[in-house]
């Protein structure tokens, strides 16, 4: 039983403008895998530091298991963290390594043995244990500096960014063999990332941050199927959402948002609690996917708009198509097949899944409420 | 002749020629050391035939040399090993802690380093006089040790400025205090750049005359490099003995150089490469 809470934490360094982390409320359950999602500087690492105890809390409370933990030190906290450089002490072996914070611990010799081995088992490092840091590969090292934490056997494991290190095809080895250890300790674990694929494959839910705030919580599909706000809409998805500034329109009881001149009626489950936004501006935002590419005779029956293709960016199993709406000085992104027949400069409709839209209010950028099914 | 190869001839015969320049005068005290002064007034230049290799022994058993090597051996030990224990200390300290007045601490060490030791020399003598450490070997340990600090304390606390802050804070969640992650991961980790300080406190130490013949009077207490002045005379040097107090003056110095270089160069060098 593991369940880290925190309440109203606030991280302010001497002499920054901005807190680094600022009014952070998070409920980690027990045995779950959190992600915090952000871009760089965000304060997800901060705090992930805070919950470790490596950086003292501004102000808030800090629990783990009911226990208040802001005076509690690093070392009492029963934590392990995984580092984004390892940090594997490069003056001694794996098995040193691995044993390092059980000997400071008054661990038996006999179990630390046992721990190191079945640790070293579980990873693959059986073969790798008289060898130093610097004769290991960067996956060797990453599941060496994941040993170091298991045989600690702490109630949370942290991890900050552990994987942004090594490259793409290790990266995705090694992202599925973090999931099975955790499925296999059942363990709680926090993961910091700014690498919005590692959260939604790994997370058991996703908490986003922006500018040291939490943005959005919650399951990894929920957060890319109901962005918050323009930043998560932006954030999450490769091509992000894109954002489209628009009008609402209410006529005969339909809702419909006009961009560039269209009108484009929403479904009806889509509109019931927006036809009181009649003549308010909004943020239109509509995922590549969301998009449908046709030949301007196909799309001629109103439900789309005229664009020109500007790039073809064909990525083998999908092609990305930027294109320039008539009306609109932005680009837009649609994701189609990977077979694609069009050629940069051609007209084209784009027909968007209405039902998938997102309306957003641009002074808050907050979403605009929203009921009925998913699409 | 192709330009690469007239430049490489070039570049041999510039490096032929420092290195006879820089070579030269050991090589040449080298030879006088197995000569007698007879023969060296006769011929400085002549190569050592016979070799004299009796001389080593007449410097050592019949010249005091046996003393003043051992206390050559006992100041430069404990100078070099209290100067790497308390230099690296106030390193990691002025390196990895963040405290008010931590750069103008670091900014008054290094910056008597720009003194000439000359100038403290009168004050230093007054010192060990006052506290009774003048004429002892105690006196010139820390004599030594104020002299070096700085040095030491700017080459280590660089290095320890550079490791990484994750493995102190792994070290931290290991449960280890502040001092054991000193002892038994900085440290271990810093010793290219300790083994730095040590060679170039060694050669400064075990060669150091000013200080040492200031502030030590009693022939038993001498170091190593007032013993070989011994060998000049106010009208006559014995040449011959004198190149032979040198070569064993800088057989330890050489072999420590050896046992020690190849850690200094990964310090030299550290973070040169990834």
């Amino acid at each position: 039983m593991a369940v880290v809470r925190l309440e109203h934490i606030t991280k302010r360094f001497a002499g920054a403008a901005a807190p680094a982390v600022d009014d952070v409320s998070l409920i980690v359950e027990d045995g779950e895998f959190m992600v915090l999602l952000g871009p760089s500087g965000c304060g997800k690492s901060t705090t992930l530091r805070m919950i470790a105890g490596l950086e003292p809390i501004s102000a808030g409370e800090l629990w783990i298991d009911d226990r208040p933990m802001n005076r509690v030190p690093a070392k009492d906290r029963d934590i392990a963290m995984v580092f984004q450089s390892y940090a594997l002490y490069p003056h001694m072996n794996v098995q040193d390594n691995l044993a390092f914070g059980l000997k400071r611990r008054g661990v038996p010799r006999e179990e630390v043995q046992r721990r190191v081995q079945a640790a070293a088992r579980m990873l693959g490092l059986a073969d790798l244990l008289e060898r130093k840091p610097h004769a290991l590969s960067g996956g060797q090292r990453q599941r060496v500096a994941l040993g170091r934490a298991i045989v600690r056997d702490p109630k949370v494991f942290l991890f900050d960014e552990p994987l942004s290190n090594l490259d793409a095809a290790l990266r995705v080895r090694t992202r599925g063999e973090l999931i099975q250890q955790h499925q296999r300790l059942g363990a709680t674990m926090i993961y910091v990332t700014h690498d919005q694929v590692e959260a939604m494959t790994m997370g058991s839910r996703i908490c986003v941050m922006n500018r040291g705030r939490v943005v959005q919580v919650g399951r990894p599909l929920e957060v890319y199927r109901e962005p918050a706000d323009t930043f998560v809409a932006a954030f999450i998805g490769s091509p992000p959402a894109n954002l489209i500034a628009a009008e609402v329109a209410v006529a005969d009881g339909a809702v419909a948002v006009r961009v560039a001149g269209r009108e484009l009626v929403l479904p009806r489950h889509r509109s019931a609690d927006l036809d009181r936004l009649g003549g308010r501006r909004v943020l239109v935002g509509i995922r590549p996917e969301d998009l449908k590419v046709t030949s301007p005779a196909a799309g001629a029956n109103g439900a789309g708009l005229a664009a020109r293709l500007v790039a073809v960016e064909p990525l083998g199993a999908e092609t990305i198509l930027v294109l320039a709406p008539d009306g609109l000085h932005e680009e837009i992104l649609a994701r189609v097949g990977p077979e694609v027949a069009l050629r940069p400069g051609e007209r084209v409709t784009l027909e968007p899944n209405l039902a998938a839209v997102h309306l957003f209010d641009p002074a808050s950028t907050r979403a605009l409420p929203r009921s009925g099914p998913q699409a | 002749m192709p330009a690469r190869a007239l430049l490489r001839t070039l570049l041999l015969v510039v490096l032929a020629g420092y290195t006879a320049f820089a070579a030269g005068p050991f090589v040449w005290v080298a030879m006088m050391s197995l000569r007698t002064t007879t023969e060296i007034t006769a011929d400085p230049y002549a190569l050592p035939w016979p070799m004299h290799w009796g001389k080593y022994a007449d410097a050592w058993f019949g010249s005091n040399y046996q003393t003043y090597f051992w206390n050559s051996t006992v100041v430069t030990v404990s100078a070099v090993a209290l100067l790497s224990l308390l230099g690296a200390m106030a390193a990691y300290c002025l390196a990895r802690y963040r405290f008010p007045g931590n750069r103008l601490i670091f900014f008054v060490i290094f910056s008597t380093i720009i003194l000439p030791p000359q100038i403290t020399i009168i004050g230093v003598f007054e010192l060990l006089v006052e506290y009774g450490l003048y004429n002892t070997h105690l006196g010139l340990i820390l004599v030594y040790v104020a002299l070096q600090m700085p040095l030491t304390v700017y080459i280590l606390e660089s290095f320890f400025a550079r490791m990484p802050q994750d493995l102190f804070d792994a070290a931290r969640m290991d449960g280890y205090s502040d001092f054991e992650i000193f002892w038994r991961i900085a440290l271990p980790i810093g010793l290219p750049a300790v083994a730095t300080t040590v060679i170039l406190n060694l050669i400064y130490i075990w060669n150091e005359f000013l200080f040492a013949v200031v502030l030590l009077t009693d022939d038993a207490k001498r170091t190593l490099p007032l013993g070989i002045q011994r060998f000049m005379g106010d009208h006559l040097d014995d040449n011959g003995m004198l190149a032979t107090g040198l070569m064993i003056a800088v057989i330890p110095i050489i072999l420590a150089y050896v046992f020690f270089s190849e850690k200094m160069i990964q310090g030299m060098t550290a973070g040169a490469i990834k």
